[in-house]
């Protein structure tokens, strides 16, 4: 007898090819969406914490309490007022992010060493081009590793958005659960790890790429704590 | 998958559920559900105690594995916890073990992992040297200066990655309602599918309320349970000070290598940033 269930059966991946394809798709477009809209408002949110200083413990309890509401939770208390909608899985979605990318965009700008700033000062920039064309460009590697925190956490929490009907791969895993049919799980689960890890990998080119410098401080580092 | 439902009326309301003693001692009961979840959150924070808090001690002792522990610890935390959770059900199905609860317990104890792992490395690595070289000095071995003056003094970081890790694994555990479990996620669960809005609200509350519950229960317990003489050596006793790393850079290899020591201004801004949660 052969086995009606195995782990995977090709023929089932062939001919649903298109919805698999298409779940992908959501997947990838709904992982996008959130980190866009999150590094929006984190970008407001950032500048306002390191323009004025007073808000950067509020803002930054804020983001943390958010990112504590467990994830079931979160999805499940927005049911009855936005349904079953994208809208659902976006809100909590973008939550998470924020606290990653909002401390993240706070790091990058404080380790710019106050020398470059007062360099920059000294040479009569105004603040605007000081903020812009000196910090920024110093501060946008950490805020890489922020985006790739951030990126990768959705693409995982995309995954759950499932249980309010939205959520690409999820659905998939849902439905292979429900049906206890393993192939639409396997598929669903092996696409959406598959994808974090190619996009966490993605990030760490993007990385080097910006910073060729910290990879030399690697090796310094590593010289530097020897121990005896 | 046979799961008792939790069967509640249309008209119950929200306080009618949660103020009905049934509700919460009965067979698919709010306490019994609790229990549940308390338990395997349990079973994961010690498992993952055990296997990250002496591997990474040592390694960091030896100064080993720098490099590739951080590789280690980004790509656990980029493997997505319900994805793997789902994707293990049908392998522990085969294996004869049920649907239930190996697959949820492995993924959760492998989010677990790297905040510990991370915390422990980093804080035991970054110990005041002098306080190292005296140790050796006083004629201690490379055990005691691990176990009595290393340990000691990273405890307080050690135990805000194990916090970060719990509150973590108590937030997410509820996915296990989706994955032919129970546990407290289950009235969010049978909520969605009878579209009942007072399960669904009253079950999120729960789960939400357990998780505050666990992070200000172990805020509490680090403090209390900080070494005395540890206290004594540093300038303030707000609870994160000094941690070595700046999370932000935890999440780049080069930069984890590059542990600037510098006080972190506020509490708690480690807790989100170790991992990613589900």
């Amino acid at each position: 007898m052969t086995n009606r269930n195995p782990l995977i059966r090709w023929d089932y991946v062939v001919t649903q090819r298109p919805a698999i394809s298409a779940a992908l798709v959501e997947h990838l477009q709904l992982t996008v969406l959130t980190v866009l809209i999150g590094s929006l408002i984190a970008a407001v949110l950032a500048s306002v914490a390191l323009r004025w200083h007073r808000t950067r413990q509020p803002i930054g309890a804020g983001t943390a309490a958010l990112y504590t509401i467990p994830s079931v939770a979160f999805f499940g208390l927005l049911v009855p007022s936005t349904g079953l909608t994208r809208m659902t899985a976006l809100i909590p979605l973008v939550a998470y992010t924020l606290v990653v990318l909002v401390n993240a965009i706070i790091d990058g700008f404080d380790q710019v060493p106050p020398e470059v700033e007062a360099a920059a000062e000294a040479m009569g920039l105004s603040r605007i081009r000081r903020v812009l064309g000196v910090r920024l460009p110093l501060a946008v590697p950490v805020i890489v590793s922020g985006l790739r925190v951030a990126t990768v956490t959705t693409v995982g929490l995309v995954t759950l958005a499932a249980i309010v009907g939205q959520g690409g791969l999820g659905r998939l895993i849902l439905d292979g659960l429900r049906r206890a049919f393993w192939t639409p799980l396997v598929v669903g689960a092996l696409l959406s790890i598959l994808l974090a890890l190619i996009l966490d990998a993605l990030f760490v080119l993007l990385e080097r790429r910006l910073a060729p410098w910290a990879k030399r401080r690697t090796k310094g580092g590593r010289r530097q704590v020897a121990r005896p | 998958m046979a799961l008792a439902q939790a069967a509640l009326p249309r008209d119950v309301t929200l306080r009618g559920w949660l103020l009905d003693a049934a509700a919460w001692t009965g067979p698919s009961g709010i306490l019994p559900s609790l229990v549940d979840t308390l338990v395997l959150s349990a079973a994961v924070i010690v498992t993952a105690i055990l296997l990250a808090v002496p591997s990474a001690a040592v390694l960091a002792h030896l100064g080993r594995a720098r490099v590739s522990s951080a590789w280690v610890v980004n790509i656990g935390r980029a493997v997505p916890t319900f994805a793997l959770a789902a994707l293990l059900v049908p392998v522990s199905l085969r294996a004869g073990y049920g649907f239930e609860p190996w697959p949820i317990f492995i993924a959760l104890t492998l989010m677990a992992l790297p905040p510990i792992y991370l915390g422990t490395y980093t804080s035991v690595e970054g110990v005041d040297r002098a306080a190292v070289d005296a140790a050796r000095a006083i004629g201690l071995r490379r055990r005691e200066i691990l176990l009595r003056v290393e340990l000691p003094l990273a405890s307080n970081v050690i135990f805000t990655g194990i916090r970060v890790a719990a509150v973590q694994v108590v937030a997410t555990e509820p996915i296990r309602a989706f994955l032919g479990g129970d546990g407290l996620g289950r009235y969010v669960r049978d909520g969605l599918g009878q579209r009942n809005d007072t399960l669904l609200i009253g079950g999120a509350a729960l789960v939400a309320s357990l998780a505050g519950m666990v992070a200000i229960l172990l805020t509490w317990l680090q403090r209390v349970l900080e070494p005395a003489g540890v206290r004594r050596m540093r300038p303030s006793t707000s609870i994160d000070q000094g941690v070595p790393v700046p999370p932000s850079e935890v999440a780049t290899v080069g930069k984890w290598s590059q542990p600037s020591g510098r006080a972190m201004p506020e509490p708690d801004r480690t807790s989100g940033r170790f991992a990613p949660n589900l």
